[in-house]
């Protein structure tokens, strides 16, 4: 139970941290912001498991996982889940969610019914499809999984096998990959 | 030797993720409509996760060491989807992952003007709209579709975050 405390109270924490940073240190890899931030609440963390009691003070002996190391491990991993799972997708979601936005550019439009050509010229507030596109092109070549040259898109080898794992994945799921 | 209630926990908490897992896939591989089968066979997972912690932690070690096994079958099994969900949709809805899937399909290059013509058309609005219709986030109102009651309390959830996390329009 200790490793539920402590991660669950890491993750509040860890959510208030990275709202700090988002509104006072304002980055444009937000993403890397908040690794930094997790990798430094994940070091707290496993200070204060050593720190503190294996009953924190509070809890009853059959509270208590044993043996302590699996304690340690269960803690890491409700914590890791927290960030991978839960912060860092509800910012992708945030940040980066196509159906999202389109929800909410309804929700903003002047009027109650908006048609598709509407929608599709000022999705993201005005910015337009191909500004989402844009920037979904630019983060993949800044991950190096595909190039630019002379207005062509080119797979790198890196690409290349990430999506042979997403295109076996898609086969795994009885699903036609894009073609 | 006898596990501890924890042990017993994971040990229950992944066999059953596994479980889902392939119930899941299974599912879709026959047809079933995705997000209903995954919430669908979840929720029978995570109840068996537990029910099965509970039992096996009562007959080992009494029922004083069953709120432990409990609690800590629920976490990890809530984890393990936490996790498993967001890779799910980055391989089903993703456009940076289509879009190398394409590319990888179509000989590892292809003009950007054919990448933006079918990823940054009226085409892809038409169908995430139609997604989210058969969802009930969007109802159509002649010719122009209007938020629901579900799809505005969704976009009326988020709309805060982004703003106290600075977001800007973001999408």
């Amino acid at each position: 139970m200790k490793a539920i405390c402590l991660a669950s109270a890491m993750t509040v924490v860890l959510l208030a941290l990275i709202t700090f940073c988002f509104r006072l240190c304002p980055s444009a890899h937000r993403a890397r912001q908040m690794l930094f931030v997790y990798l430094f609440c994940l070091a707290v963390l496993v200070a204060l498991w050593f720190a503190t009691p294996d009953d924190l003070g509070l809890l009853g002996r059959s509270l208590l996982t044993e043996p302590a190391w699996l304690d340690l491990a269960a803690m890491l991993f409700f914590f890791s889940a927290g960030f991978f799972g839960g912060a860092l997708q509800l910012y992708n979601l945030c940040d980066r969610g196509f159906s999202l936005r389109i929800l909410i550019d309804l929700l903003e439009a002047p009027i109650g019914a908006v048609d598709v050509d509407y929608l599709t010229a000022n999705y993201s507030s005005g910015r337009g499809l191909v500004w989402m596109y844009r920037k979904r092109i630019d983060d993949i070549v800044a991950a190096r999984f595909i190039d630019q040259v002379n207005k062509r898109i080119v797979l790198t080898a890196k690409g290349a096998m990430f999506a042979d794992l997403f295109i076996h994945a898609h086969r795994v799921l009885g699903l036609e990959p894009p073609h | 030797m006898t596990s501890s209630p924890t042990l017993i926990a994971l040990a229950a908490a992944t066999s059953w993720f596994l479980v889902f897992f392939f119930a899941h896939v299974g599912g879709l591989r026959a047809g079933s409509e995705n997000a209903r089968w995954l919430l669908i066979s979840y929720a029978a997972c995570f109840l068996g996760a537990v029910v099965t912690a509970i039992l096996l932690t009562a007959w080992h070690h009494g029922m004083q060491a069953v709120i432990l096994a409990a609690m800590m079958a629920a976490l990890t099994s809530a984890c393990l989807f936490a996790l498993y969900v967001p890779a799910l949709y980055a391989v089903l809805t993703s456009l940076s992952v289509q879009t190398m899937m394409l590319l990888r399909h179509r000989g590892g290059a292809l003009p950007e003007a054919e990448l933006y013509d079918r990823f940054a058309s009226r085409k892809i609005m038409e169908q995430r709209l139609a997604t989210l219709l058969a969802s009930g986030y969007v109802a159509p109102d002649g010719r122009s579709y209007r938020l629901t009651h579900r799809g505005r309390a969704i976009a009326k959830f988020f709309r805060p975050i982004k703003i106290l996390w600075n977001l800007g329009p973001g999408g």
